[in-house]
Order: structure tokens, then C-alpha cells, then sequence
């Protein structure tokens, strides 16, 4: 049995004639986790959205070598078909959820507004078709009440709940890879440090995630592999330690992160 | 079972009796006589059948319009939307009433080409709500998180929108509707010369414009009152029904 990865080699997307992300590529394997850092506006969401084939209205993948190889050896490449749009969407249906999941930053507006939570993840539960139980995923995820949870709506939810319930559904789906887009942000550190600590038990069991964030801090945490995000292009750093950042975008990155901090080192 | 059969056991042209015009309630009419001595209270029984089978057409027709057209521009977009839009904009420039009108001279007077012409009158309606409220799920993050959950487009549209989030928006317009057809229907049956012609009845040719200006109901007050605050009851009843289903959205 080989290992399931995801491999970008390289990726190009445009917007109305401007490049957004053009740059060489980042792999993803079975049970790490890949953080992918970099400022507001850098595209790191563009490249991680572009490993669903979902960018954002406006937004093109021009040029891309995606492979996906599955715990078979059984390779998929989606982008094989460029330009041929539909094409590359009929590819994507095969991986979206059952392979690669996704779980955004805002949690609660990833919910459908009306369906009980129970509801929600029973529908992912049948997507997966498996026999586990809609409280079992709640309370992996870490709710502690978690048949009180199934029957709250999501805008019963705090953020950090919300993000919990994101999680759920991934476990009921089945996904065997997590693109987690900036998850903590916006929430409290105590809920933070909860959600993290969800996610690297997510890694634990085998899942691949590429955690897109904006703070260097959770990188001694969580971070297997780190990717720095400048201008549309990738870097991926030699070295997961904050303190041997081999490149300059990340350096700056990091030291004002230390400075907002207050412990400049 | 009763009421059907005592429905159709009733013919709307043989009951005239000219010897009991325009009588008060007695145990045998309930609700007394009209001007042609024919029964009230089986008149306006009867008289449901001018509005609820075809107000039933009329919303069929209009889920089918305006349903389809409304999904189809405020999921596809560009040029697709444009187009629809500009149809469904278009029909709705012209005024319900008129429109109504025109279908009866032009088709037929009957019931079905009312019903079927305020379905069509009514659709840019429905379809603008429709359009509204999927534009802004459109671009939304559960419809995000739902793709990448690996569902397909059709089942998003159909089950998570429009079923999930649009349901309670089309059973409101539906309930709109009906009050509109009830209130169309009766008007030109009322004013006469279109919708329901005599000796059919309908709450609208019972009241009776033509019997209101000679006073033909003096006699049994009740011969009008009835049918008015019938009216009157089914629109409070509908405008109620869409007010609990808007409380009950929240």
C-alpha cells in the first residue's frame, strides 16, 4: 500500500489579464500537517482552493500539474484536461470531499442556515456511507454534549463551535485530506489552542492537512512542513524553526508577528 | 362527501323559485333566498369552485415559471440571467389586471384560462424572490463548503436552496397569490362581463355590481353580506397564514 499525496508541481492563476499566483508547487502527504504562511493578499487561499478546483468567481487556473495519488496508487490529474474547463470539474468531483475536504474560515456561513447540525453531518455520514453515528463524529470532534449540539441550529453556534462542527462533517465525510483556510482566525485563544488541538489529532489518525494561516505562532504546534506565501509565489522553508527562517519574506513575517508579541528575540 | 354530492346534486339553473325572493334565513335557507329565490348558503358553497380549483392552476403555473426561471438566472448568471430577466421584468410591466383582461377577451372567459393567465401574471414575482434569494447564496460559504463537500451543482440548487432555504419564501408568494385570485376573480364577476357569468355563482356575481345600484337584495341583506364577508375572511385568513409562516422563519 503506498502513502496517498497531494502534489502540486506548479500552479498559475489569472484574473482579468493579471497573475495572480504563479509559482512552483508544494506537496501534502498522509499524516502531516503543511503550514502554508503569508500575508493578506499573497494567495494563499488561491492556491488552496486550487487544490479543489473551486477558486473564487473572476479568478482562472490558467496553467497547473495537480496529482493526487490515492492509498491505491491509483493517480488523478485533474488539471490534465486545461483548458477545458468542464472537463477539469467532472475530474474534481471524484476528489472533492471523498478525498480532499475543506474547512473555511468562516465557519458558521459554511453551514446551511437551516438544517440542525444532526442533520448536517448525518448528510455527510451518507455521503461516506458508514455506519458511525452522528454523536460519535460531534464528540470526536470534541463537543461534550454532543446530542444537544445535533439539534442546534447553526447560528446557535459560537465561532468556535461552528469550527468544531466544520470538523465533524470532515470526520463523517471521510476526507483524507483536511485544506483547513485560516480556521483559528477570529477566535479566542482558549478556543484556538482547542481547535488546534483537533486538527493534530486529525494528523494523528493519518490525515493530510495544509493549514493556511497568517500567524507564525502556531507553527511550533502543529507544523510538519512550512510554505511561505509572497507575491503569488511559493517558498517552502527548509526548516520548520522559527528561529532558522531561510527566507526573507518570512523573516519580516515573523518579526513583526514577534513585535506585536512583545517578545522580540 | 356530503358537501360533494350536495354540490353536485344542485343545479345552479333549475333553483330559481319565484315564490320565495329575497326571504330571511328559515330553517330550510339557512342563510334565506336572493333575488330569484334561490338558495344563499348552496350558492355560495358552490361558489368555491370559481376560486380554489383554478387559484390551485394559477399557483401550479406560476411555481412552474417562475421557479425555474428565477433558479436558472440567480444560479447561472450572465447572459442566461439577463435574458430571463429581461422577460420576467417585461411581463411584469404590465399591470396584473390588464393583463387578466386581455387573456379573458382573447381566450375565453372560463375559469382555467383565468387561472393559467394569473399564474403567468403573477411568475416575475416569484421568480424575482427566487432570483433575490439565491444570488446571495449563490457566492456564499455554505454553498463553498457544500462543492467542496463534493456535491453536485443540481443537488445544492435543488435540495440545499431551494427546498432548505427558499421553501418558506415560495409558500408565502404562493399564499399571495391565492389571496390575488380570489380578489381578481371576484372583482370581474362582481363588475361582470368577464369571470364567472350567471347562473353560476361566484362570491363576486353574488354581490353583483348590477344588483348592488338597484337594490335587489333588500329584501335579504344577508344575500350580500355573505358573500362579502366571505371575501373578506378568506383574504384575512391567507394575509394570516403568510404572516405565522414569516414568524415561524424566525
Amino acid at each position: 500500500m503506498s502513502m496517498s499525496k497531494i502534489e502540486l508541481r506548479h500552479l498559475k492563476v489569472t484574473a482579468g489579464g493579471k497573475t495572480l499566483v504563479d509559482t512552483t508547487g508544494l506537496t501534502l502527504e498522509a499524516g502531516e500537517a503543511h503550514l502554508l504562511v503569508g500575508a493578506s493578499g499573497s494567495g494563499k487561499t488561491l492556491t488552496a482552493r486550487s487544490l479543489l478546483g473551486i477558486v473564487p468567481a473572476g479568478a482562472n487556473v490558467t496553467d497547473a500539474e495537480l496529482i493526487v495519488t490515492l492509498e491505491d496508487g491509483h493517480e488523478v490529474k485533474p488539471y490534465q484536461a486545461l483548458p477545458r474547463r468542464r472537463a477539469v470539474e467532472r475530474n474534481f468531483t471524484s476528489l472533492r470531499g471523498d478525498v480532499i475536504g475543506y474547512l473555511p474560515q468562516d465557519a458558521r456561513g459554511s453551514l446551511d442556515p437551516l438544517m440542525r447540525i444532526g442533520a448536517q453531518v448525518k448528510a455527510c455520514l451518507s455521503l461516506n456511507q458508514t455506519d458511525e453515528s452522528v454523536e460519535s463524529c460531534l464528540a470526536r470532534s470534541g463537543f461534550e454534549s454532543p446530542e444537544r449540539i445535533a439539534n442546534l441550529y447553526p447560528h446557535e453556534l459560537s465561532g468556535g463551535m461552528a469550527q468544531r462542527a466544520g470538523i465533524a462533517m470532515l470526520l463523517a465525510r471521510g476526507s483524507r485530506f483536511v485544506i483547513a483556510d485560516e480556521p483559528t482566525t477570529g477566535l479566542d485563544p482558549t478556543v484556538q489552542e482547542g481547535i488546534l488541538s483537533e486538527l493534530s489529532r486529525l494528523r494523528d489518525s493519518g490525515v493530510g492537512i495544509l493549514l493556511i494561516t497568517h500567524d507564525l505562532r502556531i507553527v511550533p504546534r502543529l507544523a510538519d512542513k512550512l510554505s511561505i506565501m509572497h507575491e503569488g509565489t511559493l517558498t517552502e522553508c527548509s526548516s520548520v524553526k522559527l528561529d532558522e527562517l531561510d527566507s526573507a519574506p518570512a523573516r519580516a513575517l515573523w518579526s513583526a508577528t514577534a513585535r506585536i508579541s512583545g517578545d522580540l528575540r | 362527501m356530503w358537501l360533494m354530492s350536495l354540490l353536485s346534486s344542485y343545479d345552479v339553473a333549475s333553483d330559481v323559485n319565484v315564490a320565495i325572493i329575497s326571504q330571511p334565513p328559515s330553517p330550510e335557507h339557512l342563510l334565506g333566498t336572493d333575488k330569484l329565490g334561490r338558495d344563499v348558503a348552496l350558492r355560495m358553497l358552490h361558489a368555491t369552485q370559481a376560486f380554489v380549483g383554478p387559484g390551485i392552476l394559477a399557483a401550479l403555473v406560476a411555481l412552474m415559471i417562475g421557479l425555474s426561471t428565477g433558479a436558472i438566472a440567480g444560479w447561472y448568471g450572465g447572459h442566461v440571467a439577463s435574458g430571463l430577466r429581461l422577460m420576467t421584468t417585461s411581463l411584469a410591466s404590465i399591470p396584473r389586471f390588464v393583463l387578466l383582461l386581455l387573456a379573458s377577451s382573447i381566450y375565453g372567459r372560463d375559469l382555467t384560462t383565468l387561472g393559467i393567465a394569473a399564474g403567468i401574471a403573477y411568475s416575475p414575482t416569484l421568480s424575482e424572490a427566487v432570483y433575490a434569494r439565491i444570488v446571495t447564496f449563490r457566492d456564499s460559504g455554505f454553498v463553498l463548503a457544500a462543492k467542496a463537500h463534493g456535491l453536485s451543482s443540481l443537488r445544492i440548487l435543488t435540495y440545499h436552496i431551494l427546498w432548505s432555504n427558499c421553501k418558506e419564501l415560495i409558500w408565502r408568494n404562493i399564499l399571495a397569490l391565492f389571496g390575488f385570485f380570489l380578489l381578481i376573480e371576484t372583482t370581474l364577476s362582481c363588475i361582470g362581463g368577464f369571470g364567472v357569468q350567471e347562473p353560476d355563482p361566484s362570491w363576486g356575481n353574488m354581490i353583483g355590481i348590477g344588483d348592488l345600484q338597484i337594490g335587489a337584495n333588500t329584501g335579504n341583506p344577508l344575500a350580500t353580506w355573505a358573500p362579502v364577508l366571505a371575501i373578506w375572511l378568506v383574504l384575512t385568513a391567507v394575509a394570516a397564514a403568510r404572516g405565522t409562516s414569516v414568524e415561524a422563519n424566525r
